[in-house]
């Protein structure tokens, strides 16, 4: 396998709404940042890759083939990939394996997502509308007509957790949710900035047990571009900015009926992934390793659980990482600098490109106020699918 | 040519009112401000849609679970003869061994594995918030099943309650035909 590096990033705004621009000019914005970024021409890109997970969103099926004719890349060949909220990790993962086969040598991994056209004429509000679309990529015959949504999925393995070992506690799920609207306050382009308490989340109102309004990530509309090249192709360029060497990439998908796994209160297919990403980039002490990490916080108490997921400490202890201060801006690892899902938002196919673009910028030493010290080396995860179906691991490094 | 009497405004409303199948006052006002002209050039132009898709849905090898619930009110799960392992819901074939299942009834009771209340969902459901979503290990299953409890106080429902399947009378053949409740009613 040949090495691939991340050349170039793109991210929009993440915001609620866009009412003034479609999924493809959102796309648009993100591919043209991305290809100044790298410096390269719209000619220079072999192939594409699009992460666009739910075509109801979009009020398009098959979203890509108009994305790619909006940004003018016919007639090169590109490909849309679908896997939920991992959806931008598993994009990233497909156009790795593009440069690292030696089949192309410049590769643009791009993911757009556009919920809040969905609407409920009943309630006068998107989001109930939005949750209705976001069902239909449940199980049709057993699950979705009985009502559950994504956060039903989510808190029920994080109450198998609590039941299993006690942890996360209210407060802690509380906490992580004050760093991460706090953190998106750094970030001009995150959706929700906010100085909260721990007293603030819990007294906000019930979802669904256990989390409450602000355990939850956002519906968010937004895209971002990756532009991936090769090792020869980085030697040829001799680009500005330094190159940000994927050097670890793991994926997993698991059962789908969460019901025909050994244990819902872990994510054993978020584990096995990890585990393949650090065996590749040699990571034997993630709290040491990493400088920076973004992970797939879609609710407090999952992004706790994937402190566990991740490796960080051992099952059941994720929630020591938020009390002690290790993941919090200035701690020996900080988890989700950007916001993350929470703060900066969730714009489905967008996300794990938002978190890649976020490590790299980390990594280039761009990151204006969250800027963590010497980072070197981070870490990108992302996770979809009923109680985490999915999951792409992947390790990023600069290497000068 | 009644609808030329009609004003720009009242065709608007009541043309997509009924492409959507909702009625006119769900739509109203919300696009007043576009027909009377109010917005500019470029300000986006918002109209209404939906997308539907009809279906005469078949349930291919696992018809005979819905079949069953729906005219013997029993509950089937589906054994390998190679693991003897049960699926509810079945599957017609195990993914295990790869074998072809055969059908078991099951006794329609079990315990619950993890439990969480609704407060707010789908449009479909929203109203009907607040409810229960379980994984229900059943008797006679070795896997969970992702179903509703019907419980007058949702807030008395704990991890390891008894509970047993219920079928309701009026039925259309899906997974809604059934719920479960506490066993000790």
């Amino acid at each position: 396998m040949r090495d691939v590096a991340i050349i170039g990033v793109g991210c929009t705004n993440f915001r609620g709404r866009h009412p003034d621009k479609t999924y493809f000019e959102l796309a648009y914005e993100a591919a043209k940042a991305a290809f100044a970024d790298a410096g390269i021409d719209k000619a220079d890109v072999e192939a594409a890759v699009y992460g666009i997970y739910n075509d109801f969103f979009q009020r398009q099926y098959q979203p890509d083939a108009f994305v790619h004719d909006y940004l003018g890349l016919p007639p090169i060949p590109a490909v849309r990939v679908n896997t939920g909220g991992a959806t931008g990790g598993s994009a990233l993962r497909i156009g790795y394996a593009e440069v690292a086969s030696g089949l192309y040598d410049i590769v643009l991994v791009l993911g757009v997502e556009k919920c809040a056209d969905c609407y409920d004429y009943n309630t006068k509000n998107p989001v109930p509308e939005v949750l209705r679309a976001i069902l239909y990529t449940s199980d049709m015959t057993y699950d979705n007509p009985i009502g559950r949504t994504a956060a039903s999925g989510f808190a029920l393995a994080v109450i198998a957790h609590m039941e299993k070992f006690g942890t996360p506690t209210a407060e802690q799920m509380a906490k992580v949710s004050v760093k991460n609207h706090g953190n998106a306050l750094k970030n001009p382009r995150a959706q929700s900035g906010m100085k909260i308490t721990v007293e603030d989340v819990l007294k906000s109102p019930k979802i669904v047990d256990p989390f409450k309004r602000l355990d939850n990530c956002l519906y968010t509309e937004g895209a971002a571009a990756v532009v991936l090249a090769s090792r020869r192709k980085v030697a040829d360029m001799h680009p500005k900015k330094p190159p940000i060497w994927i050097t670890g990439l793991g994926a997993a998908l698991d059962w789908a009926h969460p019901g025909n796994r050994e244990s819902i209160a872990e994510f054993h297919g978020c584990r096995v992934a990890t585990q393949k990403s650090y065996e590749m980039a040699g990571i034997t002490d993630p709290l040491a390793q990493f400088d920076v990490a973004e992970l797939h916080d879609a609710f407090t108490g999952t992004e706790i659980m994937s402190y566990e997921d991740c490796l960080f400490c051992e099952p059941g202890d994720g929630g020591r990482l938020i009390d002690d201060g290790t993941v919090w801006p200035g701690g020996k690892l900080p988890v989700n600098l950007s916001g993350g899902l929470i703060g900066c938002g969730h714009a489905v196919g967008a996300t794990g490109l938002m978190q890649t673009s976020e490590v790299v910028w980390q990594l280039r030493n761009e990151a204006g106020a969250r800027q963590a010290p010497n980072a070197r080396r981070g870490l990108v995860q992302s996770i979809g699918g009923t109680l985490c179906a999915w999951t792409v691991s992947v390790v990023l490094e600069r290497v000068d | 040519m009644a609808d030329k009497k009609l004003s720009k405004k009242d065709a608007f409303y009541r043309a997509h009112a009924a492409r959507l199948r909702l009625p006119e006052e769900k739509l109203r006002p919300l696009y007043d401000d576009e027909l009377d002209g109010k917005k500019g050039p470029n300000e986006p132009f918002e109209v209404p849609d939906k997308m539907d898709v009809f279906f005469k849905y078949s349930y291919g090898g696992q018809s005979r679970f819905f079949r069953e619930i729906l005219h013997n009110e029993r509950l089937m799960g589906s054994k390998c003869p190679k693991c003897g392992k049960v699926y509810c819901p079945p599957r017609s074939a195990c993914p295990l061994c790869y074998e072809a299942t055969e059908w078991v009834e099951l006794p329609g009771t079990g315990k619950i594995e993890a439990f969480t209340i609704q407060h707010y969902s789908t449009s479909a459901f929203v109203t009907k918030v607040p409810f229960l979503v379980a994984y229900v290990r059943l008797d006679g299953s070795d896997f969970l099943m992702m179903t509703n409890i019907e419980m007058d106080d949702v807030g008395k429902a704990h991890h390891g309650m008894p509970v047993k399947v219920v079928y309701r009378q009026e039925k259309s053949g899906a997974m809604t035909d059934i719920y479960f409740e506490p066993l000790n009613v």
